[in-house]
């Protein structure tokens, strides 16, 4: 076991944009941080993205300097491919358990050269493109990962699985494949805890009319960020799944599971009237031609911008806006289209609208692990299985336990300015608590 | 909340009185103030298909807020099928049905509508405007109660107001509609959607067939939907009119046995495949085929034919569908002491209608959740027990409900005479030429909107297509198969 200490020192726990951000503002300030990531790199939800609303920015564009930032900085170190076993201690002197899963690799020695990964012949659905892409038993999960460290997945690893292989570590030339890696635990002692843990999809098989996972050109949002990114699956051509054609017709359905009390969750997403604005922008750059429909049952474009963006998207980019929520998709078994069975509410009338593809926006639902986590750390849960903070309006980023902060999805759904400010503000109450515990300490 | 009482507005007396009575019968009236107006219940309601310029529930409801007495003399509120499908897809579950339900006995009851006869008779033309069966339909809608003594007021007038009808019926004479076109129709299969179609297409003209294999034509209106819901009187004389209009039906006439396919396809332009879902799963587990293992639509389908047959005392219901109600209500009034159903998830995803559900457990049925049958024990080829396990619910599968998951070491053993089972229907397409292509539940393939098969000039609809549903989606079916056959065959294409 490793002992590592620091006087003022601050754990953040998820890589994503809220914690990439907490990270390096503390950073900057001279603070110590140490960054866990569960998966083999950090970057999060934010990396997946195609692009970012209102500006239509490159979403990796803007957040690998960050990520990048983070790796290089000498006060922040990464721990990625690693998770939170045990926390105890209170504020300004925590202590906190990590187990560093074995990547098979040695960080010290891997150069990120992708040989192994071009060499490795077991091929698997990749977690980053939400299966719809592959990747490699050794892998690096997207190419502007950091650390750029390749990871063995070992359920899939031939070595692992049937002893046989070792193709990457012949061909390593760095010779930092190491099949006898160990888990490994260390403990820090830190001021304070900063989570930012990020969100969940909710699957939408749950709202069965829609036929996600029944029909094939019925897809995510999320899946859709993949596909017309261009490094996600197909290059960046939004194409159907059934049969790879670019579709003349989408339409994005809003709230699937969200704003309900019956299945699904209750509360409104709060990113999705964007982001389907965005992702409908997207097709009509790729596609001008094609038509675009957005069903919805309320537009809430409540950020700075975002009005005029909805508005962009309606007269600038032909973008159709319906408001009322489908009762029925159905899917023509010979050509993959799909029916939407619709009232449009505004005037009243029952139409049936043929498209190409379906993008269905899913409620953001807490992550599974928020639970475990809120045991270790000893902090509370929402009635949803969100972070509860202190007080939304007066403490929107203090938990019940001091010290420990929650910025980001984690505490529930929002969009990426709102989780980067949350963040900052995070980083801004731990330095408070380090201030104030050193005082104490020297009194 | 119940102070608010949903979205109603309050002030007036009589506002109030119906906005109490209807917290007094519990629609979760709390629930009510969440209607975000999205539309899911119309967009998802197959009698607005039916009635689009009569009925939109999604408005009508929106309307009983703003001013519910004026809603309550409303024609739309008398066309709700209280089929659920609404329910389903709520985001919030807002039982509209049931509103709709004590909205009616609320209108009747409280005096909003002093002349209750000549509304019906307004619904009933409304309703023969779209398709052949008011009455019938009206009997499975309106639900008015069988049992005399427990009828209410709104029961008593319904049930006059359609036997006058009936009555008024039988005496009509009918003249055949002339064919202005040549091409000749068949029709396979004589129940809602089948019907329905054949009485649009030969309003429009053709001379049309229906082929049906049992002796007597109505599909499930007949075999499947009980005596007590549904008078086979009623059905009779609609299916006459149907008949006097020029529709030709041929019972006992069985495709596959008695006429090919292929036979069908060389005389008829167009063929209508509405043969619905009569063939029943089965369980798979030990015991299935011995003495006292009935399927549900066996015992409905007998005692429809008055063949009177007789369960035990002790009967066992499997499954948890609208069939698994009627069946249990119908051993009931055969004659069984004791009434149980097992479902094998919870109450919230049993298919059958939450209405029904109520209705069986008045009854007197039990109904036991989270329950599956492992073995069907029997002595000297008798059924006397049946072997279950508990179930838990784990993460839903793609149906979208909860997957139930058997608990090892939970068996134990209910004592039984008769076991029911009603796990679903599929449809029989055996007399299917390859042509016609089938999904892996063997239904048939059609395009969604047009009901058009993967073969030229056939068509198909109703529960053949959808798996068990209801009749007003048979009808919806129907209707649109009728308007594709004519554009196909006048155009040339659907």
């Amino acid at each position: 076991m490793i002992l590592l200490t620091e006087d003022s020192s601050v754990l953040v726990i998820g890589g994503g944009v809220a914690g990439i951000q907490a990270s390096l503002d503390l950073a900057d300030r001279g603070f110590r941080v140490y960054l866990v990531e569960e998966t083999p790199s950090i970057g999060g939800r934010m990396a997946q993205l195609d692009k970012t609303f209102p500006t239509l920015d490159c979403s990796i564009c803007i957040l690998a300097p960050k990520m990048i930032e983070c790796f290089r900085h000498p006060n922040i170190t990464l721990l990625t491919y690693s998770e939170v076993k045990d926390v105890s201690g209170s504020v300004g002197k925590f202590a906190v358990k990590i187990i560093r899963k074995p990547r098979f690799v040695d960080e010290t020695k891997c150069t990120g050269c992708g040989t192994c990964t071009q060499k490795c012949p077991v091929v698997e659905p990749s977690e980053f493109d939400v299966l719809l892409g592959d990747r490699k038993a050794i892998y690096m999960p997207f190419p502007q990962a950091v650390p750029r460290i390749a990871t063995i997945d070992k359920d899939n690893c031939l070595y692992f699985t049937r002893a046989v292989c070792k193709i990457c570590q012949k061909l390593c030339q760095a010779d930092a494949v190491d099949f006898e890696q160990k888990p490994q635990e260390i403990t820090l002692n830190v001021s304070a805890i900063i989570v930012a843990t990020g969100f969940d999809l909710l699957n939408p098989s749950v709202i069965n009319e829609y036929g996600y996972q029944r029909y094939k050109n019925v897809i995510t949002s999320l899946e859709f960020e993949r596909l017309a990114n261009a490094s996600g699956p197909t290059g960046g051509h939004v194409t159907r799944l059934s049969d790879g054609r670019i579709p003349d017709k989408v339409a994005f359905i809003q709230c699937v599971g969200s704003r309900g009390l019956g299945r699904g969750v209750s509360y409104c997403s709060s990113a999705c009237c964007m982001y389907a604005t965005k992702e409908a922008i997207l097709i009509k750059e790729h596609e001008p031609d094609s038509e675009v429909f957005i069903f919805y049952i309320d537009l809430r474009a409540s950020g700075k911008g975002f009005q005029d963006f909805i508005d962009r998207a309606k007269e600038n980019w032909g973008i159709q806006y319906i408001r009322g929520r489908p009762g029925e998709i159905l899917e023509d078994p010979r050509t993959k289209d799909l029916i939407i069975f619709c009232e449009h509410t505004v005037s009243r009338e029952v139409r049936e609208l043929r498209v190409d593809m379906v993008v269905l926006c899913p409620a953001f639902v807490p992550k599974e692990s928020n639970k475990k986590l809120s045991e270790n750390l000893k902090i509370r849960l929402d009635e949803y299985g969100f972070f509860k903070n202190e007080d939304s309006m007066l403490a929107p980023v203090d938990t019940n336990v001091p010290g420990v902060f929650i910025c980001g999805c984690c505490q529930g759904p929002k969009d990426i300015p709102e989780s980067v400010a949350e963040a900052s503000g995070a980083a801004a109450r731990a330095v408070e608590v380090i201030a104030l515990t050193a005082r104490k300490e020297a009194q | 909340m119940s102070s608010k009482i949903g979205r109603f507005p309050s002030g007036n007396p009589r506002t109030i009185k119906i906005q109490k009575e209807l917290s007094k019968r519990s629609l979760d009236a709390e629930k009510l103030v969440y209607c975000y107006e999205c539309g899911t219940c119309t967009a998802a309601c197959p009698v607005v298909k039916v009635f689009p310029r009569h009925y939109n529930p999604r408005v009508f409801f929106e309307k009983a807020s703003l001013d519910l007495e004026k809603v309550l003399t409303e024609a739309g509120l008398w066309l709700c099928a209280i089929c659920y499908r609404c329910h389903k897809r709520c985001p919030h579950g807002l039982k509209l049905p049931e509103i709709f339900l004590s909205l009616r006995e609320v209108a009747v009851e409280q005096g909003y509508l002093p002349d209750v006869p000549s509304k019906l008779e307004e619904i009933l033309t409304i309703l023969r405007e779209e398709f052949p069966f008011p009455l019938v339909y009206s009997w499975l809608c309106l639900r008015p109660c069988e049992e005399e003594s427990k009828r209410s007021k709104l029961d008593n007038l319904v049930l006059d107001v359609l036997q006058r009808s009936l009555a008024d019926y039988k005496k009509k004479e009918v003249a055949p509609l002339p064919k202005v076109h040549r091409e000749k129709l068949a029709i396979i299969g004589s129940g809602p959607a089948g019907l329905t179609a054949a009485w649009e297409l030969v309003r429009m003209g053709f001379q049309v067939t229906i082929f049906e294999a049992l002796p007597e034509p109505g599909g499930m209106l007949r075999v499947g939907i009980p005596e007590y819901r549904l008078p086979k009187e009623v059905l009779d004389v609609e299916i006459e009119y149907i008949r006097d209009l020029g529709v030709e039906i041929r019972t006992n006439t069985t495709i596959g046995k008695d006429l090919t396919f292929n036979s069908l396809l060389k005389e008829y332009k167009a063929i209508f495949i509405a043969t619905g879902a009569h063939r029943s799963r089965t369980l798979h587990v030990e015991g299935e085929d011995i003495e006292g293992v009935v399927h549900a639509l066996d015992l409905l389908h007998q005692a429809n034919l008055q063949k009177r047959p007789r369960p035990g005392e002790k009967v066992g219901v499997v499954g948890g569908g609208n069939t698994a109600m009627d069946a249990a209500r119908t051993a009931l009034r055969l004659g069984a002491k004791e009434v149980n159903i097992l479902y094998r998830r919870s109450r919230e995803e049993m298919p059958a209608n939450p209405l029904e559900v109520e209705e069986a457990e008045r009854d007197g049925i039990k109904i036991h959740f989270l329950l599956t049958p492992r073995k069907i024990l029997g002595k000297n080829k008798q059924v006397v027990a049946m072997e279950c396990i508990r179930m838990r619910l784990g993460p839903p599968d793609e149906s979208g409900r909860r997957r139930p998951i058997p608990i090892e070491g939970s068996e134990f053993t209910i004592e039984l005479d008769t076991t029911i089972l009603a796990i679903g229907e599929s449809p029989d397409v055996s007399f299917l030429p390859e042509e016609v292509e089938l999904t892996e539940q063997n239904t048939i393939v059609v395009d969604p909107l047009t009901l058009e098969t993967s073969m030229s000039g056939v068509f198909a609809g109703g529960d053949v297509v959808s798996g068990p549903a209801t009749v007003i989606e048979a009808i919806a079916a129907g209707k649109t198969a009728a308007l594709s056959i004519d554009r196909y065959l006048r155009e040339g294409g659907v």
